[in-house]
């Protein structure tokens, strides 16, 4: 099983890991606090479209990314609709009761989700896990200890994968696929994490073995630096907040500024 | 002047009684090549880490010595070729290398390009890790301990997981690049070795060292010592043909599997396509061919482990799922530990009759019979992740077949075993295929393929393209063979 889907590299890629995930994670302290779903709906849409069109990847592939985080908007949005409390009723159907309350909150919650979504997206498929590390020891003197133990530990999930399908084949020639939850648990995770347990014991002994840790004056083989990208990828964001909240206000969705 | 030596060695593990060294000494002079040579579990891989210190520095183990003297710039080879490395690409990997030693940045594409040319790795250096075969990411190790410039390097059984092409390949790499350095070898399979290597020193089970001296003279001397401790050395399979009992062929002719027009897919690509292809009973047929070329994949359709179309029978009938063929077909998966499902020998075999609700007196009747076939009887109240390699193996091949299948598919059995493991295995199958047993089995090893199959199957890229029928040698003597197994 690989993991890896061909890509073109574009500028969120060139862009510095820590300097996206900083700006990143301002954004998404943000939407927190955004309260006017005509805000939301259109940042969320400026989301959309540098995930599409932005990130370098297939179509294909983008969507299929997409689809289960669309679920998740889709379910969050309408069980605060049908679900939601709210004082002037719109339709009411058993338990099943939509407000107009409740249905801006529902689109209000589902957006939510659906750019927090968008900006976990956003960052991961433009972010190699090495450049992000190399970048937080460089950046943010991140120890090189913990660096390197999440690198080697990012190695070793598709390993993992392959195990499990292993395990999974062999389980079921021995006609051991069958039994409650506990026990099939127990199955996978005695092979899967002894075998796990024992290669990053082995691999930390191979990583120290070439003086990991006596590594007194490191040099690095990527400099991660700031670039031209940086100064676009903030332009972008602050542009992207801003037309949200002017377009919001200028041409609202809904009449109502606040869902709270 | 010694570059590396340590002076009465004392070393236990903690669990353990006994003491694996009781007062070791050892010392190596600058330039020498030395081969470390002993039985499974006698501690040579240890004495390696205590040589280069990774015991007591990296690995915690308690140890007393009056004198260790730990070369300075030291390179250590492990064992498994997929656990040794930290970052998912080759260049990426190297560099980890030259960064802890802090090269410059700007030296550092040059240095990767140069030690991969040293090592023969003509791959682009930005290449996933993981694309890569056993025998290159060996390699690769070796180039990225090569960036360290070590003047000692340290390779504990480099080749254990490699097949016969990639094993001589390391070792011509490493004639190539180390003639200068001072090398000290653990290693189980020293054809491609012992021309390289000046110095033996030989240990016996209890960690002893027994002889220590010139290559040629010990090799010749201790020649017998040699055998009986399971090393594949030069030679092992004429000595072990002398004393094999001449097989008895089959005569009788029957269809066990019937194959026609045969697809196996993943992902919706035909991974590999029999056009006709039939198995009499009592045949062993080995399947060989590249890494890569769709073998394991083979197997795995038989046993419909992945989607398959075309015509496939198993004695007459079309069976459609893993869990009716499981009934008449056993499978033997290369890596035992993943089929083990129980907490004792003893229940891992029982395991499958339990399952099929036989009665208690016939499933003891069955296990212990198989205990002492397969020379488990002392280990059955073990755990099975507990037991030796060899015993781990045997073990997966003795709870696969006891529900009475009578065909048998292994993928690469011998794998990383030493001689007396693999030939008590090879054995113990030849006894179930004397008995009406089919066997189908992916290997690496011509060897086996020449003694012990009666037909061999070539895949290449995804397709059966060629059958042949083994030629069994003339004159081969018959007596009991005396392989005992502990």
């Amino acid at each position: 099983m690989r993991l890896d889907i061909r890509y073109r590299e574009t500028w969120l890629h060139q862009t510095n890991p820590t300097f996206k995930l900083l700006v990143m994670l301002s954004v998404f302290l943000l939407v927190l606090f955004v309260h006017n779903p005509n805000v939301l709906i259109n940042l969320s849409l400026g989301l959309l479209l540098l995930f599409f069109f932005y990130t370098g990847y297939p179509m294909k592939h983008l969507v299929l990314f997409f689809l289960p985080f669309f679920v998740i908007f889709v379910s969050t949005a309408s069980s605060m609709t049908f679900f939601g409390q709210g004082t002037t009723t719109w339709v009411r159907w058993g338990l099943v009761h939509i407000t107009k309350e409740s249905f801006f909150r529902g689109m209000h919650l589902g957006f939510r989700a659906l750019s927090f979504a968008l900006l976990g997206l956003l960052f991961s498929l433009t972010t190699r896990p090495v450049y992000l590390f190399y970048s937080l020891m460089q950046q943010l003197k991140v120890k090189p200890k913990y660096a390197y133990s999440f690198l080697a530990g990012v190695r070793l999930i598709p390993v993992m994968l392959e195990e499990f399908q292993t395990v999974q084949n062999a389980l079921k020639v021995r006609g051991a696929d069958e039994g409650g939850p506990v026990k099939k648990m127990k199955r996978y995770a005695v092979p899967l994490l002894s075998q796990s347990i024992r290669r990053a014991q082995r691999i930390a002994i191979a990583m120290e073995a070439k003086r990991f840790s006596e590594a007194k004056n490191r040099t690095f083989y990527y400099q991660i630096g700031v670039s031209r990208y940086d100064v676009i990828f903030l332009v972008t964001m602050i542009g992207l907040i801003g037309l949200s909240y002017y377009m919001a206000s200028v041409f609202p969705y809904f009449p109502l500024t606040d869902v709270r | 002047m010694y570059v590396a030596s340590v002076d009465e060695l004392r070393l236990k593990f903690p669990g353990t009684d006994t003491l694996l060294f009781e007062d070791v000494s050892v010392s190596f002079t600058k330039g020498e090549k030395v081969l470390l040579l002993g039985p499974s579990g006698c501690g040579k891989s240890t004495l390696l880490q205590v040589l280069s210190g990774i015991i007591p520095h990296s690995l915690d183990v308690p140890m007393k010595a009056k004198h260790v003297r730990i070369p300075d710039n030291w390179g250590y080879v492990f064992q498994d070729p997929d656990s040794q490395f930290c970052m998912p690409f080759v260049d990426e990997e190297i560099a980890f290398a030259l960064e802890n030693i802090g090269v410059p940045r700007e030296q550092m594409k040059e240095r990767i390009e140069q030690l991969l040319q040293a090592v023969d790795l003509s791959v682009p250096p930005h290449t996933n890790i993981h694309t890569l075969s056993g025998g290159m990411k060996q390699r690769l190790a070796l180039a990225s301990v090569l960036a360290l410039e070590p003047d000692v390097l340290f390779l504990d059984e480099p080749t254990a997981m490699l097949d016969d092409e990639g094993t001589e390949l390391i070792w011509k790499t490493v004639k190539r690049i180390a003639h200068d350095k001072t090398v000290i070898i653990v290693e189980h399979k020293i054809e491609h070795v012992l021309d390289f290597v000046d110095r033996i020193i030989l240990f016996n089970d209890a960690g002893e060292i027994v002889a220590d001296g010139e290559t040629s003279t010990i090799f010749h001397m201790y020649k017998s010592f040699i055998a009986s401790n399971g090393i594949w050395y030069p030679g092992v399979w004429e000595d072990y043909l002398q004393q094999k009992k001449k097989r008895a062929t089959n005569e009788e002719r029957q269809e066990i599997i019937r194959l026609h027009e045969f697809r196996g897919y993943r992902k919706k690509d035909v991974k590999i396509h029999v056009p006709k292809a039939q198995v009499q009973k009592g045949e062993w047929i080995a399947i060989t061919g590249k890494n890569g070329a769709g073998k394991s994949t083979f197997l795995h359709a038989l046993m419909k482990l992945i989607p398959t179309d075309g015509e496939y029978e198993v004695e007459g009938e079309r069976l459609a799922q893993t869990k009716q063929l499981a009934r008449k077909i056993a499978f033997v998966f290369q890596n035992p530990e993943f089929q083990f499902v129980t907490n004792s020998v003893w229940d891992e075999l029982a395991y499958s009759l339990r399952l099929a609700k036989r009665g208690e007196q016939e499933i003891t009747e069955k296990v212990e019979e198989m205990l002492k076939r397969f020379h488990l009887e002392a280990q059955r109240a073990q755990h099975p992740y507990q037991l030796s390699m060899g015993q781990k193996r045997r073990l997966s091949v003795a709870a696969a077949i006891i529900g009475g299948q009578q065909l048998l598919l292994l993928d690469e059995p011998t794998f990383g075993q030493d001689a007396k493991n693999t030939f008590a295995l090879l054995e113990l199958l030849e006894s179930y295929r004397e008995q009406g047993t089919t066997i189908m089995m992916v290997t690496h090893d011509e060897q086996i393929v020449n003694h012990f199959a009666t037909r061999r199957w070539v895949i290449e890229n995804g397709k059966l393209v060629r059958e042949e029928t083994v030629i069994m040698e003339e004159g081969e003597m018959r007596c009991e063979i005396g392989y005992s197994l502990s």
